[in-house]
């Protein structure tokens, strides 16, 4: 394990675990830090269900769903965004830093996105445990 | 025989007494089956003894205790942890013990830099020192009871409803199972809501609600949907006393005082996330700390 940080991932049933699944088909390889959560919108993502992860040690949560507009649900990833816009903004208050939280949206075909961003989660999150020292 | 209580009041108004008292006729009954052991609010009982000629403080056994109030300073926590050594149930009442209540408000800056602020000036007069003796130590922030000792039973409300308290204690008397309110303000309050609003921001509470004073509160528009703060959809139910909500049958917007509606519950984040989900911008909320204003202890506001 070359990683000590641990990220949960909520990835939306229609693009984002799809686009999971593709890039393990493709054999992608992608940190082993991410632990994923298959929702069936980011929508449904509650602000509680992210602090409860950060509160049970989650160093990182990803909230990753279908690109704006693309939603199988019409307008769900819209209320993920207004969710995840106002957790940015309280997270200080709660004691984390804003650097533990990110949004995605990408479609079903982008395996490489997802893995990049989850790459960048990963990266960012070890820079801030090691200069934090949390 | 009849049930052994004691009550205390830590960091509190007394209002939470005051609410026992307000259980009214069935108080009177409820008398005859308790024997009140410790209640400093009605009754002297010396903690070191009545001569003072103890150590350490003793407060005498009961099978039921109640205590309101927070925990903010090493007094409220040593009467506290006795409470708990001598009650066999221990019940919090009222907010400040379940979730920190308005003293709590003091955890946003941490007793220290409050203190700093309320004691000294910013005129040319030398501040006053807060004492170091002869007054218990003030701890780090105010604690609900539950983070001290294991609470048994928790019944919020500020103050809170005595119907609550009365069946809370007779629960316990007859051996059931006490029942508290589960469901949120909202989902008690008989105002008209017509679903999503087109309400892009809130305001603040400076002008009054739009309604009939002719006709009852449930002919009045949902006080959120006229874009008031109401804290209704993250707080506990329980203050409705005439059918209505209290506030609301005021028509002035839910403050949010029973607490979050689970127990663990954010009232801030809960409430900030329900505007969000309907569309309405959250910078609008001025001062979104102050949505913790009951239940900030819990290491929620810092």
């Amino acid at each position: 394990m070359d990683s000590d940080v641990k990220i949960i991932a909520f990835c939306c049933n229609w693009c984002s675990y799809a686009a999971a699944d593709l890039a393990g088909i493709s054999r992608i390889q992608y940190p082993c830090s991410v632990r994923i959560i298959r929702v069936m919108c980011s929508g449904m993502v509650h602000p509680d269900m992210i602090l409860h992860a950060l509160n049970q040690g989650a160093d990182g949560v990803m909230l990753i769903g279908c690109h704006l507009g693309e939603c199988h649900y019409q307008d769900g990833n819209y209320k993920a965004l207004a969710r995840m816009e106002i957790l940015e903004e309280i997270l200080a208050d709660l004691g984390y830093q804003k650097e533990q939280l990110q949004t995605t949206w990408l479609s079903a075909n982008e395996p490489n996105m997802l893995v990049d961003a989850v790459y960048d989660m990963n990266e960012r999150l070890l820079e801030l445990k090691g200069t934090v020292g949390k | 025989m009849a049930v052994r209580v004691a009550e205390e009041w830590l960091h509190s108004c007394s209002g939470c007494e005051i609410a026992i008292l307000n259980i009214g006729e069935p108080l009177v009954e409820l008398l005859s089956k308790l024997e009140f052991v410790h209640i400093p609010v009605l009754m002297d009982n010396k903690y070191f003894g009545q001569l003072g000629d103890k150590e350490h403080l003793e407060i005498p056994e009961a099978d039921v205790g109640i205590v309101s109030g927070g925990c903010a300073n090493e007094e409220h926590k040593e009467i506290l942890e006795e409470m708990r050594k001598k009650c066999k149930i221990l019940i919090a009442l009222g907010t400040c013990a379940t979730h920190g209540g308005l003293p709590a408000l003091i955890n946003s800056w941490g007793t220290e830099a409050a203190f700093d602020e309320a004691f000294s000036t910013t005129t040319t007069d030398e501040g006053a020192q807060v004492p170091t003796q002869g007054v218990p130590k003030p701890l780090d922030r105010v604690y609900a009871l539950d983070e001290i000792v294991d609470i048994d039973l928790l019944v919020p409300g500020c103050p809170p409803n005595p119907a609550h308290i009365a069946g809370a204690i007779t629960a316990l008397l007859e051996g059931k199972e006490v029942q508290l309110p589960t469901k949120s303000v909202c989902d008690t309050c008989p105002t008209i809501r017509k679903g999503k609003g087109d309400i892009k921001e809130v305001k603040r509470f400076t002008t009054n609600a739009a309604f009939d004073p002719e006709k009852g509160v449930e002919e009045m528009q949902c006080l959120l949907e006229q874009g008031f703060m109401c804290m209704g959809p993250v707080t506990a139910a329980g203050c409705a006393k005439r059918g209505a909500p209290s506030c609301i049958s005021a028509r002035v917007p839910c403050r949010g005082c029973y607490g979050p509606v689970l127990n663990k519950g954010n009232q801030m984040l809960d409430m900030m996330n329900a505007l969000a989900s309907n569309g309405i911008d959250f910078t609008s909320v001025v001062d979104r700390k102050n949505l913790l204003r009951f239940s900030g202890a819990h290491n929620k506001l810092r």
